[in-house]
């Protein structure tokens, strides 16, 4: 019986094993039949026969700064090595107007595809899966995750700040020398103080998607009720002849009539790192004599923390104001002109419009403003200047275009044609910033364009009106049409597009945090301190050294974080 | 045990007045996550977030959940539409599979330690209870490298369908050391002659195992499986590892990037979308209440 059981468990493991090498051999011969394949010809349905004197033929020229001459060099060069047709993926965020950051690569491949099939070129680029989060920081989240399963997205529109992390991991393509080759071309009108956002160590990482700049809203109807006019505020702020002081005694004499519940709103938590204007306009910088280093500026940090703690401590500002909820409480505050002023952003403009934050008071329905009673309500000024001698500032952190380091990494004979591939990425996010397209989203989203052709369109009253009435031939592909006709009609509004006009000057202004990896966890500790002072848990002292002693509890931050000037001495602010 | 576990600790009848006092305590207890969870499900059929319990804020509307199951999250042009279909299959899949898994290999397993003498049993059996201590993201970073080794051997890291089946696999992991032990105990209870006259009669032990024992323990396999699911519902740490990568979503991934995302979205389609992911939970738990107390308490009669 023994022996019996004996045999009967051998035959059976011999039989298990016979199996596992059978199945194994089957499953490797099947994925080494395609790779076979492709390694000749391509697969079946992408690629067509060449032979080996064809690909020599065509060589992958330099770039040469036109669009035309080089996506014709790069297709010929690929569908002579038996490539016909490139796929790529795009991931982008944002709010729901901002789909431009997926579309605009879709409307960029129709265009390169347009000039190849006008060329009689045999080849096609596929974006063959696009995808849009609300959730601004989700692609790059995703990406991070994504890329070590080389799962990633080709191309992703996220805000800039995710270059010095992305790059120093090597994820990023570098696309200095593509860039280059296009300065004196395409990029030429790009507007100078946004190159700063794509350029880490001195390489160039991303293209700028769009911008935006954080004025300051001055309520028309507070103003009124005091007797002055908003608009000479406005200007009076612009000169730098009204600073801080001048903002908080206005807010204050608001408050003290009955004019508005408040005096000064501003961003809350999730958009904590908007309120770093204060540093800037008390003079603060982040840069120094070491481009490795970050410096912080102790003067500028308390300063901005002693206008934080007196705003809240005279009830100008809630002392909970970064727990207020965007919904429900600050956005109705600020159209309800229950705030003198307001700390927003470019693009509030039309989310007032967009979304239901408004209670009519005749109805007492919930709606958008309308586009005349936005402009009726509000004025706007660059963010004051912390002090007399002090500059006004704004605030930019642009969205980019990032390719990754392995963009086209779904195509054929990808190690040997990989070059290609990714010049072809790079020619997407090209076009994808052309003039119309980079005008058509500042409209429809309420930011900055990052070109001065793409400002000069929106001057043109011709393809204003266009886009206003869902004429939308300007695109080629069917799909992004689509996408724009319903967003096009109920945003491209001559008010929208005049505050915008009237908005670009502020980029003269503008400063772009820095790509500094230790940025983001000091950002953090700035949030902390503004909690703390606005609730009266700590003075301006106090949380200014609380802000040193976590840089010093880091060794990294401590090692990259250079601490200068010190707490000035007799110093305040009150309205 | 008598029908009431209660009557028997206090020694007899309880008064009808001890009921309700009780009642009331527990009510009380339970009114924050009654509240919360009451205004959730309200706002997901009104236009604005219902925050006040005296209903001032609720005005009906099914718009919410209209523009939900559209895969629209927001009242404002534009955003792309998401396919709330697909995460909804994708999260039904893994939760079924996590089911049937778990409560495949843990009958298996309770089976086996019920039944059989073999080195190490003890220490086996000692050891489920310490692996159920281990909550799932404490191991991510042991099962992520497990995924990346297996994916490697395999050569199907980048394929969608590894990903899933390893969300199930991993995921069902979890779930069998507490299942072995509730089987565990409904075998132990189970006489062993019932199966001893079967082997006698020349039956096999899987047929004994099949035939005999687990239709004895059906209500058990009913308890096992209603937990074991919910877990593969509820999951969300593992989606968003292994399956966020590849660009699918969850409905667990898929609302923490909404809410995540909540200025930019209508917090009411936010309200539908919980109260939509809420629902197997509910109707579960409200059918099978008695069930999961009796499996959890000591075991079901066979």
């Amino acid at each position: 019986m023994g022996f019996q059981t004996n045999r009967t468990t051998i035959y059976i493991a011999a039989a298990i094993v016979l199996i596992v090498i059978i199945a194994a051999a089957v499953y490797i011969a099947t994925r080494q039949a395609p790779e076979t394949v492709e390694t000749e010809t391509g697969t079946a349905a992408e690629t067509t026969p060449a032979t080996k004197t064809e690909a020599e033929a065509v060589e992958l020229k330099p770039l040469t700064g036109n669009v035309r001459e080089d996506i014709v060099n790069i297709a010929r060069f690929l569908s002579a090595n038996g490539v016909t047709e490139a796929k790529y993926r795009v991931h982008g965020s944002g709010d729901p107007n901002s789909i431009m950051r997926v579309y605009g690569i879709v409307e960029a491949a129709a265009r390169l595809n347009k000039i190849l099939e006008d060329e009689g070129v045999n080849f096609k680029i596929v974006i063959e899966d696009i995808k849009f989060s609300a959730n601004a920081d989700e692609p790059a989240k995703v990406f991070q995750q994504s890329f070590p399963l080389k799962q990633e997205a080709d191309i992703i529109a996220v805000s800039y700040r995710w270059i010095s992390t992305f790059a120093k991991e090597g994820y990023l393509l570098d696309i200095t020398d593509y860039a280059n080759a296009y300065m004196g071309t395409e990029l030429e009108d790009y507007y100078d103080s946004l190159w700063s956002s794509v350029t880490y160590k001195g390489r160039i990482y991303a293209l700028p998607q769009d911008t935006e700049a954080r004025p300051l809203y001055i309520l028309k109807p507070v103003m009124e009720c005091l007797g002055y006019d908003a608009w000479d505020i406005a200007k009076k702020i612009d000169s730098g002849e009204y600073t801080w002081k001048d903002v908080m005694r206005i807010a204050k004499e608001a408050v003290d009539n009955g004019c508005s519940e408040w005096g000064v709103i501003h961003r809350k938590g999730s958009a904590h790192p908007d309120l770093v204007q204060f540093y800037y306009a008390f003079g603060g910088e982040f840069t120094g004599s070491n481009p490795d280093k970050l410096y912080l500026n102790l003067e500028a940090l308390y300063k901005w923390l002693a206008v934080e703690y007196a705003l809240a401590r005279n009830g100008l500002t809630p002392e909970n104001m970064l727990e207020w909820d965007w919904a429900k409480q600050i956005h109705p505050t600020i159209v309800s002109a229950k705030t003198a002023f307001d700390i927003g952003g470019t693009w509030y403009w039309t989310e007032w419009q967009t979304k239901k934050y408004y209670t009519d008071p005749q109805t007492g329905e919930q709606r958008g403003l309308t586009p005349e009673e936005v402009k009726e309500r509000f004025a706007y000024s660059l963010f004051p200047a912390g002090e007399p001698g002090k500059k006004p500032v704004t605030l930019s952190q642009p969205f980019v275009w990032m390719i990754s380091a392995n963009a086209g990494k779904l195509n054929p004979k990808y190690d040997d044609l990989k070059e290609a591939y990714h010049r072809i990425a790079f020619l997407l996010i090209l076009k994808a910033n052309d003039p119309d397209l980079v005008a058509i989203h500042s409209i429809v989203s309420a930011h900055i364009p990052i070109r001065e052709k793409a400002a000069q369109l929106m001057d043109d009253q011709q393809f204003v009106n266009k886009l206003a009435q869902g004429n939308l031939d300007m695109f080629i592909s069917d799909e992004a049409r689509q996408a724009f006709v319903d967003i096009a009609k109920k945003t491209a509004h001559p008010i929208n597009i005049e505050f915008l006009k009237s908005v670009t000057y502020m980029l003269e202004y503008t400063h772009i945090p820095p790509l500094h990896p230790s940025y983001q966890p000091l950002a953090e500790f700035f949030k902390d301190a503004v909690d703390f002072v606005l609730k009266g848990q700590m003075t301006p002292e106090e949380a200014t050294n609380y802000v040193v002693q976590k840089i010093q509890a880091d060794p990294e931050l401590a090692e990259t974080i250079e601490i200068v000037g010190s707490i000035p001495t007799g110093w305040e602010i009150s309205p | 045990m008598g029908e009431n576990p209660l009557e028997e600790v206090v020694g007899g009848s309880i008064s009808r007045r001890l009921k309700i006092v009780i009642a009331l305590a527990l009510l009380l207890a339970g009114s924050p996550i009654i509240l919360t969870y009451g205004l959730l499900i309200l706002s997901s059929f009104s236009t604005n977030m219902v925050t006040d319990p005296l209903l001032t804020d609720f005005q009906p509307t099914l718009d919410n959940w209209i523009m939900f199951l559209r895969g629209q999250i927001t009242y404002a042009t534009g955003g792309l539409e998401r396919n709330v279909i697909e995460m909804t299959l994708v999260t039904l899949t893994v939760a079924v599979g996590v089911a049937l898994t778990a409560t495949l290999v843990s009958l298996l397993a309770a089976y086996s330690i019920s039944r059989m003498e073999f080195r190490g049993r003890g220490v086996f059996t000692a050891g489920l209870i310490m692996l159920h201590a281990f909550p799932g993201v404490a191991l991510i970073i042991g099962v992520y490298m497990i995924f990346r080794i297996i994916g490697d051997i395999l050569g199907v890291l980048g394929e969608e369908f590894y990903a899933i089946a390893y969300i199930i696999l991993a995921r069902a992991a979890l779930e069998v050391p507490m299942a072995i032990w509730l089987f565990k105990g409904f075998f132990d209870k189970i006489p062993w002659e019932l199966e001893w006259s079967a082997l006698v009669d020349g039956a096999s032990r899987v047929r004994v195992w099949w035939s005999i024992l687990v239709p004895l323990v059906k209500p058990g396999i009913a308890a096992v499986l209603i937990f074991t699911f919910l877990a593969g519902w509820e999951e969300f740490i593992y989606f968003y590892v292994f399956l966020k990568p590849f660009g699918i979503d969850s409905l667990p991934t898929f609302i923490e990037e909404i809410v995540a995302a909540a200025e930019n979205y209508q917090l009411t389609i936010i309200a539908a979308a919980g109260t939509f992911y809420l629902l197997p939970t509910i109707v579960f738990f409200i059918l099978t209440q008695k069930l999961l107390l009796e499996a959890y308490s000591g075991g079901l009669k066979g």
